[in-house]
């Protein structure tokens, strides 16, 4: 590649051609038409199915099937099934915000310490490496305790320690693209550091972003799971995670009151790796000769 | 380095001590009730009644002069503490790392070599199971399974202490067959990034140059993977996975938690959730120097497979 | 009729004869117990340290004066006879004479006296041991207690792990017993095991005590407490063997699927003294429910039997009051609250609070002590729905953002479970008492309840030596208490004890396994 020297100009990919790679991918397409299935039922599912999830419906633990409840009834009774589909919205939506706040937080610190360099990067990439080696789960506990199990403090907290290496990449995408061509021109032209930044750089150095964040929310649907096991989670808002943590006493005998919300978010996380892979080889420049 | 521990320290025992209740609270919740002379007398004996620039004060000097303190909730150094619980968690991070990267390495190598396959396919979602199942739901279901209704696992703890055997062999056994279940738990969430990882780079080097000159020159393929493509695709690999040590920890705290096994991370949750500040910060100082030990050897590693790398 | 006759009395026969034949069968010496709890203890000393965990080592590695028998009878321990004398204000142990400690050093009367003062200053229920004025040693194997009035909770405070007696050459050193170095380690106790490991988070490790008072005791060699918080992970090590024996468990769903194990044996009996009640708590001094009527409307609004058949699966049983079930205090005429949403309806219409449009009348938050009792909060919700409140779950991080919330009294109600420790002065008056609102304390008064009449009523009830007056004055009391409703009582919590059939003479008293298991012992 090093003799393309001509061709260091904007590596963003035409639209039309990353849609190409992208939905010839078979098993991206997969991920995306499941996590799209997922998407519609946690959103669009209630009205269909209006059963709601924190009403006591039938008696509790009758299994799956029996009775016509599906996936069967928890300990107090409730439709397990309407748990799933309602805990569809809470999660997706607890693994976007999260992934979000992430990306937010990553690409703030990645960008100013690649662009500025010198003591910037010095102390950002401090900071981020004092996030790299904490463990963030233990962190993330710190941080719930502090602020109560809610929620908006659960997915405030996993977006707070899971930045570092959306960090990390946008840092050395920033190092790699500064230097080049045409930031050097429009640097030359005037453009203030901002405009450079958000403008002429992010937008080039999106791609590996996308792709980390895409598995970002996968992580954070795992790890709200993994809060909800060590009994971190809001109990006024039904999501995957809360309803294997407060069936977890129970999984040896009505081992499907888990079974179900770990099976839903198993696909889910599988359909967002596979988007993921799916995205990673349409957007890398570097793949397109493959 | 000191910068960063002198940070982990600040800001976690701010957040512990802004957090509602504290380690008289927990202590009263094991006596099952306490009086307020009481729960004041404990304030007063760990310091807590201080203002909060004295107690942090107090506790950074300490710690300078290599003095973790004592843990408020089992009244023992914090030192001897962490050092009973950490060879299990040594042992079980290490092992699980050590696995999955072997797994890791062997399912890319397979997968590289028909990278749009059927059976690359199947590797992919194989080392993705793991990634996407959540690590206590894999280990509570390998626990049903293999110790309940298949009891040949021990279903917890690291050791049978009814074993009176002075062997050596038979107490290495025995810690393996404790070690199996958490192990493979562990391992499974970092088999697809191993696997993966090493699939992209083994593609990327069979892709280079020496390596057609390799095939050129009439080796056989065994020898052009073995010897030249996966020795040059392993440090992207390597790098990752030191530092992945954070996760492997974070996980290593849920595995631990199912398999009841005697490590730190479950004294990490205890701590937090008993307030008992000294003994977490304890924790977080320890494991911050064993991340930076544990990139220290990422990159001897990455240098000993590639001479070229400067430290 | 005649074949249902002849069934029951078959069955007779043969309970007649199982019992006759645990009674004369030798228990065997040696073996190892393995046992499971389910929490690392703070430490090993329960003078300084009460609570069920250090309760159960502790009740090995220390004896009391005495212990108590399945029905509540005290019986000589460390104290081979007791006379009580001046109208119940002096109280005379005789010791064993040739006791001695794991050290060797003979057991004295002044270690008692040591033990009973430490145990006064240090531990957390000061009620047990207030009335003691002082402590007489006439001779080494005396201890007269002198009291300031009578204290008929004193027997059971002198039993179980609540007076345990440790030695003074060890403990009266100098140094806080609170947080003596060998609360943890080389622990000098006088019970019937000794201490060989504790390894917090892993094991405890007891090993028989061949210079116990009791002779030929304990039959078990040794006993191995491994510490497992896990639930499910603990029913798996039972059903597979790992295990024998497990006290405490409370996850209804495992008592139920343990039942089914031939191997294992199942057993609700001797938790009468530690006396475990489930309550929905209210706050009576600020909010809604400061009034009655809510507080009533609310008990008719939440149906026990509910919870008792489906939450609690049936294991668990009715507790009406402040006072256990099992205890002989317990007053089961009194009004039950039995489920009524009309009659609650009524109440809180009668009492002025008009629905809305949108069919709820106000909102009130609840919280839970621990996470086991996050399904009757889930329930709470579900079940003042009907009556037109909107509940809110609100979940603590973990127990001391809980035990600020509550003991802050920032709450509307609040499901906890709360011991009665033996006697009702022990573990019941501390949650009515005027006099025991204290900002900050948890299982205090924290409900800010207060009534004169039930002062003066408890105050009567902590000296009464008679039996039947007492009994008569702790009824009226309960009566009074579930008028004015400060807490509604739901349930027992459902503590099993699970064994394996290979172990003998489990702990069946009514301190579980806070009492020593000089008598276990494994079967061939």
């Amino acid at each position: 590649m090093l003799e393309n020297e001509e061709i260091e100009e904007p590596t963003i990919k035409p639209v039309k051609e990353i849609f190409q790679t992208f939905f010839k991918s078979y098993s991206a397409v997969t991920g995306l038409i499941i996590l799209i299935g997922i998407a519609v039922m946690g959103f669009i599912g209630p009205i269909f199915y209006p059963t709601d999830p924190f009403d006591m419906v039938w008696m509790p633990f009758s299994p799956p099937g029996a009775d016509g409840f599906l996936l069967g009834t928890d300990y107090l009774g409730r439709d397990i099934l309407s748990q799933i589909i309602n805990g569809a919205r809470v999660s997706i939506a607890i693994g976007f915000s999260a992934a979000l706040v992430s990306c937010f937080i990553g690409v703030g610190i990645g960008s100013f310490a690649g662009f500025y360099g010198g003591w910037v990067e010095e102390t950002l990439m401090r900071i981020t490496e004092f996030f790299q080696v904490l463990p963030t789960l233990l962190f993330a506990m710190v941080i719930v305790a502090l602020f109560g199990s809610s929620v908006l403090s659960i997915t405030l907290a996993i977006g707070a320690v899971s930045w570092a290496s959306v960090a990390r990449i946008t840092r050395s995408e920033f190092l790699r693209i500064k230097e080049l061509d045409f930031v050097l021109a429009s640097r030359s032209s005037g453009s203030n550091n901002m405009a450079l930044i958000f403008k002429v750089i992010l937008p080039n150095a999106a791609a590996p972003i996308i792709v980390q964040s895409a598995l970002l929310v996968g992580a954070a649907i795992t790890f709200e799971a993994g809060l909800a096991f060590l009994g971190l989670s809001d109990p006024n808002v039904i999501s995957w995670g809360q309803v294997i943590g407060s069936n977890r006493v129970y999984i040896l005998d009505a081992t499907y009151t888990v079974t179900f919300p770990g099976v839903a978010i198993f696909i889910t996380v599988l359909a967002i790796s596979l988007v993921g892979d799916g995205l990673n080889d349409a957007l890398n420049p570097k793949l397109r000769s493959r | 380095m000191l910068l960063v521990l002198l940070v982990v320290v600040v800001l976690n025992f701010l957040m512990l001590h802004l957090a509602p209740g504290d380690i008289a609270d927990t202590i009263a919740q094991t006596m099952g009730g306490a009086d307020e002379q009481d729960m004041a007398e404990l304030r007063k004996q760990y310091g807590l009644d201080q203002p909060f620039f004295i107690q942090l004060f107090n506790y950074v000097v300490r710690v300078a002069l290599l003095d973790f303190g004592h843990s408020h909730f089992y009244n023992l150094p914090v030192f001897d503490l962490i050092m009973e619980r950490f060879p299990a968690t040594l042992l079980l991070v290490f092992s699980a790392q050590i696995l999955s990267l072997f797994v890791g390495i062997l399912l890319g190598v397979y997968a590289a070599q028909n990278p749009n396959g059927l059976s690359s396919l199947f590797v992919n979602m194989f080392s993705l199971f793991g990634y996407a199942a959540p690590v206590f739901w894999t280990g509570i279901l390998l626990l049903i399974a293999f110790s309940l209704h298949i009891p040949i696992f021990p279903v917890s703890g690291m050791r049978d202490i009814t074993i009176e055997s002075g062997n050596f062999f038979v107490h290495f056994f025995d810690v393996l067959r404790h070690l199996f279940l958490p192990m493979i738990t562990l391992a499974s969430i970092f088999f697809a990034y191993y696997s993966r990882l090493c699939r992209a780079s083994m593609l990327e080097v069979l892709g280079a140059d020496f390596v057609r000159t390799a095939k050129a020159k009439g080796l056989s393929k065994k020898d052009v993977l073995l010897k030249h493509a996966l020795k040059n695709s392993l440090s992207p690999v390597i790098t990752f996975a030191g530092l992945s040590f954070s996760a492997v920890v974070s996980g290593a705290i849920l595995v631990e938690t199912v398999y009841s096994w005697p490590g730190l991370g479950t004294l990490a949750f205890n701590s937090i959730i008993s307030r008992d500040t000294p003994v977490l910060l304890g924790i977080l100082i320890f494991s911050t120097l064993m991340v930076t030990v544990g990139n220290l050897l990422t990159d001897l590693t990455l240098k000993a497979l590639d001479p070229r790398i400067k430290i | 009729m005649n074949k249902h006759f002849l069934k029951t009395l078959l069955l007779t026969a043969t309970l007649i004869f199982t019992s006759l034949g645990v009674c004369f069968a030798e228990p065997k010496k040696g073996g190892t117990l393995i046992a499971a709890v389910g929490n690392s203890p703070r430490h090993l000393n329960p003078a300084v340290q009460s609570g069920i965990v250090t309760g159960f080592p502790g009740a090995q590695l220390f004896a009391t004066p005495i212990r108590y028998d399945n029905n509540w009878e005290p019986q000589p321990y460390l104290a081979e006879s007791w006379e009580i004398s001046d109208g119940g204000k002096t109280v005379r142990l005789n010791l064993v004479k040739d006791a001695v400690f794991h050290d060797g050093v003979p057991i004295k009367s002044s270690d008692v006296k040591f033990s009973l003062e430490t145990i006064k200053k240090n531990h957390p229920f000061k009620t047990m041991f207030a009335p003691v004025v002082s402590v007489e040693t006439p001779d080494e194997h005396t201890a007269i207690l002198k009291l300031s009035s009578p204290h008929p909770a004193l027997m059971l405070a002198m039993s179980s792990q609540l007076m345990a007696i440790i030695p003074e050459h060890v403990y009266g050193d100098g140094q806080d017993p609170k947080t003596h170095p060998q609360n943890s380690e080389n622990v000098v106790g006088s019970g019937p095991f000794k201490l060989v490991e504790f390894k917090s988070g892993e094991h405890i490790i007891l090993e028989r005590f061949d210079d116990f008072f009791i002779d030929g005791r304990p039959y078990l060699d040794k006993m191995v407490l491994k510490i497992i918080k896990d639930p499910a992970t603990r029913t798996i090590g039972l059903e597979n063997g790992e295990i024998d024996f497990y006290a405490f468990e409370n996850v209804a769903r495992n008592i139920v699927r343990l039942k089914k194990n031939d191997n294992l044996t199942v057993t609700p009996d001797g938790y009468a003294a530690i006396g475990p009640i489930d309550w929905l708590a209210f706050n009576t001094k600020t909010g809604k429910t400061a009034d009655v009527n809510v507080r009533r409307a609310i008990a008719y609004a939440i149906d026990r039997n509910f919870i008792l058949k489906a939450i609690m699966l049936g294991v668990a049983d009715e507790a009406r009051t402040g006072i256990h079930p099992g205890s002989p205090f317990y007053e089961p005429n009194v009004e039950p609250y039995n489920l009524d949403i009309d009659k609650a309806n009524k109440i809180l219409d009668d009492a002025g609070y008009k629905k809305g449009s949108d069919g709820m009348r106000f909102g009130l938050t609840v919280d839970f002590g621990w996470p086991g009792l996050k399904p009757n909060a889930e329930y709470t919700k579900a079940a003042l729905k009907k009556i037109g409140i909107d509940v809110t779950v609100r979940a603590s991080a973990d127990f001391p953002t809980w035990a600020k919330t509550v003991s802050n009294h920032n709450f509307d109600l609040t499901w906890d479970t709360v011991f009665n420790w033996g006697d009702p002065v022990i573990g019941v008056h501390r949650t009515y008492q005027t006099s025991n609102i204290k900002k900050g304390v948890i299982w205090s008064n924290t409900q800010q309840y207060s009534n004169p009449k039930v002062d003066a009523i408890m105050e009567k009830a902590g000296v009464e030596n008679d039996m039947d007056k007492r009994k008569a004055l702790y009824s009226e009391l309960q009566k009074m208490l579930a008028n004015d409703l400060p807490v509604y009582w739901t349930n027992t919590l459902p503590y099993h004890t699970i064994y394996s059939k290979k172990v003998g003479n489990p702990p069946m008293g009514i301190w579980a396994t806070s009492s020593p298991m000089d008598m276990t012992y494994i079967k061939d």
